[in-house]
């Protein structure tokens, strides 16, 4: 029972912590498994695997894997519930506040400023990904492997292949309405074929 | 609202999220995507300015964006029993998925076509992200400012790697400035659409 309420209380912690989204999660997670070790640093990174693997938020994902590693099913739902629970109630807390505010003038103007910064915090994640799958401008250690992988000097452009495929991802997305849980499987599929 | 149809809204609301929560490959952007088409054109139940404003706060807040964002939409459609079944409704197949890949990882880890799969996946997630960016753009910048702030965010992001929350109060704090004397109307409070 102790070890649900550790697990519990490790991700609650972690949840409201991590600004920024999962990703800022891992370092903090792999220090408290460093002293707590719930499950061994292999196991995390199998976890952490896993968790990019998965549809979802990675975070969720990697709490759920590390819960279940160290106490089964249990210790699944007591790492779920710990990364939930403290976000509903943010989320609901913030939400009630800000369906109230945001017709005023300042949040208004706020928001103008706030838009077209959002839109380029969403192009950067996109970039990241590229980056950090060998798709473009990416480290050897990221690059794609046997791939068609243009270079200049030193520095990775782009992976052919891959490029293609998100040119095509991209213009299906635009100009057709086919849902993109197709144009992902047709993705999987056509990394099979081609790689 | 009658009980019979909060009913059906609620488990609308469940089942939207639960199909979103189950094709969100890539983390918490690829769901902005992915939610703004079900949630915004599909099933109308927030407009496009809405659901921009919602995924700069649930970016700002502490936690997984997927999981802020889907509570937060949850919230505009139903109030609090909304915002606890898109949560839900978004956790289900991960947590699923997660538990029967921990019991085969190992088996299946090394397979070459897992990996190949994923090398396919990928690029098109970050098509699918992009596009995102492509769709909110549409609604978010509205003159020659805003495509400016957005290139700065964009670049600053990639050249520096200053994380989003310090550029979003640095958006917020530059629109207030810009707009010190202009009135700026919209913001539709669509909750009101989900409670009646």
């Amino acid at each position: 029972m102790a070890v649900l309420f550790e697990i519990f209380f490790m991700f609650a912690k972690l949840s409201l912590f991590s600004f920024g989204g999962g990703y800022v999660m891992f370092p903090i997670l792999m220090r408290e498994i460093e002293t707590n070790g719930l499950v061994t640093m292999g196991e995390l990174a199998d976890i952490i695997v896993i968790a990019g693997m998965s549809p979802g938020a990675v975070a969720v994902n990697a709490a759920v894997g590390v819960g279940f590693k160290s106490a089964g099913l249990a210790g699944a739902m007591a790492a779920f519930l710990g990364i939930a629970i403290p976000c509903a109630v943010i989320v609901i807390l913030v939400a009630t506040f800000f369906f109230k505010v945001c017709k005023h003038y300042l949040v208004q103007s706020a928001l103008y400023g706030l838009r077209p910064v959002i839109t380029g915090i969403i192009l950067y994640a996109a970039y990241k990904i590229g980056s950090g799958s060998g798709i473009f401008n990416s480290a050897s250690e990221d690059m794609i492997t046997p791939g068609w992988n243009l270079s200049i000097g030193s520095t990775h452009i782009l992976e052919i292949k891959s490029i293609i495929i998100a040119i095509a991802a991209f213009i299906l997305l635009t100009k057709t309405k086919i849902h993109p849980i197709f144009i992902i499987i047709g993705a999987g599929i056509t990394g099979i074929l081609v790689f | 609202m009658k009980f019979k149809e909060k009913i059906k809204l609620w488990s609308n609301i469940y089942f939207t999220f639960l199909k979103l929560g189950s094709i969100s490959f890539g983390g918490g952007y690829a769901i902005v995507s992915l939610m703004e088409r079900e949630v915004v054109e599909e099933k109308k139940w927030v407009d496009n300015e809405t659901i921009v404003d919602i995924f700069a706060v649930a970016q700002s807040l502490p936690g997984a964006i997927a999981l802020n964002s889907s509570a937060f939409v949850g919230y505009a459609i139903a109030g609090i029993p909304g915002s606890l079944i898109a949560l839900m409704g978004n956790l289900t197949s991960p947590v699923i998925i997660i538990l029967i890949l921990s019991l085969i990882f190992s088996k299946i880890r090394d397979l070459p076509a897992i990996e190949a799969a994923f090398k396919g996946i990928y690029p098109a997630i970050v098509s699918l992200i992009a596009y995102a960016g492509y769709k909110i753009g549409k609604t978010a910048i509205k003159d020659i400012t805003g495509f400016g702030m957005m290139l700065a965010a964009l670049l600053i992001s990639v050249v520096f790697k200053i994380p989003p929350i310090p550029l979003i109060i640095a958006g917020a704090v530059l629109g207030i400035i810009l707009t010190a004397s202009k009135t700026r109307i919209s913001c539709r409070n669509e909750t009101k659409k989900g409670r009646q």
